[in-house]
């Protein structure tokens, strides 16, 4: 018996779809399942709260959503945290990934501790930085008021558009070592000799740079691009710990968050999740494709 | 190049800023942790302590003096079923993905079977997949299944999103060590499966580390999905039950400290030792 099934394990197209079957199950009963139940949601007034009145309502969630004035807000804040957020991991990650691609003693223990931001819970972060922020004791403030920047304690979460900047703040001390990871992967496979015979030509260090260094990054530039924007746009753990629902940093997932299960409106929570999602989805696909192409070449 | 002195400064001047953008935050929640409370809410604060303390963690963990609120439930409760039941959700999908990781690499990357592209596409295709609109509809599909403020339920959850990051992370290991030695084992009479486990496993073993521990990091770290699908302590990770344990308790911050230092200790312990690795899962596979 056992013979007979090894044997009929060992024949390769047996022996793959016994190992996909457990994988696909699971894919199909918590991913692509639920995003499809969600789908019926949103088509469907229906309201946590008041179970036996759920009825069949077209596309009224969608209209709604998309009317919503906190919703409209809750994009148009987004695309300001993407856009400062974005250009923040690259600049800062392009800087630090240039001094790890140096050679220097203990380069290894500074790359581990580089990496640190990216490993905590991203809600810790939140917390943690709540602390620092803190308008009472908090040590941005002691250091501030040491360094003769400022006179008084500030409540800096108070106002809101530095709220929503130290949000973006979160967002990039967490976010950066990823990207620099991708950018010294890169940096580190570029040869030696090419910069030498570079030199030889007679090219200066700024030469250097434009045409070998960052030519050298550009296809990981795009992807690494493409996927600080969709992260940005996602960011829920850090906003949650550090604001809550507060209006001044309520981004579409806080808000769809909100909506969903704090008001339990699943119907018009599941549009505005999938109005956000093709928004998402879009540039998912872009990046699958770019990542696809860097696989290729 | 010779190192010209200017250079030396510059470059000490940048791992200076570096190491204090990295660590400088964690370093002041650890001074606050071991703090006493009156030099904490001073201004400005004492950098650092005279009397360096571990009364925080004391009371966080053990003795739990009075916090305000709560609903009945100890603090120290909230905290210590948290650790348990993250440890347990990450320990077990990490070995999920250690078993599944491997077999699903090999499949993709050595078995020709009918379908493989699209199976492939299937499993990659969940990155694309937005996290609300499946979060929403998981409630109801645990709900349906029972699965609702459940371990087993957020073991299950955690293994499916890390499965396209590992099927894509481990064909690619697979594709890059060569296949002649499992060849070899094959007409040496081994069937695929024991070569799978004898020859290729060794071959593919740094691989495999890399993504277990990426795994045992975002289960860790996992926070808006145990929101939703958990609602007591039977099942809540430390993530959440340290957030309500900051959100509705009046906290003091030297205990607030404590317990944060509490929640990033694994996290930091695997950084240190496994560095090489996670920057290798990193770099291959550039997802999420």
């Amino acid at each position: 018996m056992i013979k007979r099934v090894s044997v009929w394990l060992d024949n390769e197209q047996h022996l793959a779809y016994v190992i996909l079957v457990p994988a696909l199950i699971l894919l199909l009963g918590f991913a692509y399942y639920p995003a499809f139940q969600s789908f019926r949601f949103s088509m469907l007034r229906y309201n946590l709260k008041l179970p036996n009145r759920i009825k069949f309502n077209g596309l009224d969630n969608y209209i709604y959503v998309l009317k919503d004035p906190v919703f409209i807000a809750s994009v148009l804040r987004v695309l300001y945290f993407m856009v400062i957020a974005t250009i923040a991991v690259m600049v800062i990650s392009l800087g630090i990934s240039l001094v790890l691609n140096k050679k220097f003693r203990g380069r290894g223990i500074l790359r581990a501790i580089v990496i640190i931001p990216w490993a905590l819970p991203p809600v810790v972060n939140g917390h943690l930085w709540k602390w620092i922020f803190n308008g009472d004791y908090g040590a941005l403030n002691g250091l501030l008021l040491q360094l003769g920047i400022i006179k008084d304690y500030h409540f800096w979460l108070n106002n809101s558009f530095v709220a929503l900047n130290l949000a973006v703040f979160l967002f990039v001390w967490r976010y950066t070592p990823f990207i620099t990871i991708l950018f010294l992967g890169v940096l580190q496979s570029v040869p030696g000799q090419l910069y030498e015979a570079a030199r030889v030509d007679g090219a200066g260090v700024f030469k250097q740079f434009y045409y070998i260094t960052m030519a050298s990054l550009s296809r990981i530039g795009g992807v690494a691009l493409i996927l600080t924007l969709i992260a940005s746009f996602n960011v829920f753990d850090g906003i949650y710990a550090l604001m809550g629902f507060s209006e001044s940093t309520k981004t579409p997932m806080i808000y769809n968050y909100e909506l969903t299960f704090e008001m339990g409106r699943f119907g018009r929570g599941s549009a505005m999740a999938y109005l956000v999602g093709f928004f998402l989805f879009l540039l998912t696909l872009f990046y699958i494709r770019m990542s696809f192409q860097k696989d290729k070449i | 190049m010779k190192a010209r002195p200017v250079y030396k400064i510059f470059l000490g001047v940048f791992i200076f800023l570096i190491v204090f953008w990295s660590v400088a935050p964690l370093l002041w929640i650890f001074i606050s942790s071991i703090s006493e409370r009156t030099e904490l809410y001073s201004k400005p604060p004492h950098w650092i302590p005279d009397n360096p303390t571990l009364k925080a963690y004391k009371t966080v963990l053990i003795t739990g003096e009075s916090f305000r609120g709560g609903g009945g439930i100890a603090a120290t409760d909230l905290l210590k079923k948290g650790i348990i039941n993250s440890l347990i959700v990450a320990i077990t999908t990490t070995f999920l993905v250690m078993f599944f990781a491997p077999l699903l690499g090999y499949a993709f990357s050595r078995l020709k079977f009918k379908g493989s592209q699209i199976f492939f596409y299937f499993i990659i295709g969940i990155i694309a997949l937005p996290s609300w609109p499946v979060l929403i509809g998981l409630f109801s599909v645990f709900s349906d299944l029972h699965l609702l403020d459940s371990k087993i339920g957020l073991i299950l959850l955690s293994f499916t999103f890390r499965l396209p990051f590992e099927t894509w992370f481990m064909k690619g290991y697979f594709e890059s060590v060569p296949g002649e030695i499992e060849d070899a084992a094959r007409i040496d009479g081994c069937t695929r499966i024991q070569t799978l486990y004898k020859v290729s496993l060794q071959m593919v073993m740094p691989g495999l580390i890399a993504v277990s521990i990426v795994s045992f990091l975002s289960t860790w770290n996992m926070f808006s999905a145990p929101l939703v699908l958990t609602y007591t302590l039977k099942s809540k990770p430390l993530t959440v039950t340290m957030t309500e344990f900051i959100g509705q308790y009046f906290v003091h911050w030297d205990l607030m400290s404590a317990a944060t230092m509490i929640s990033i200790i694994p996290p930091l312990i695997i950084v240190i030792f496994f560095q090489k690795y996670i920057i290798e899962g990193l770099s291959a596979g550039a997802i999420k």
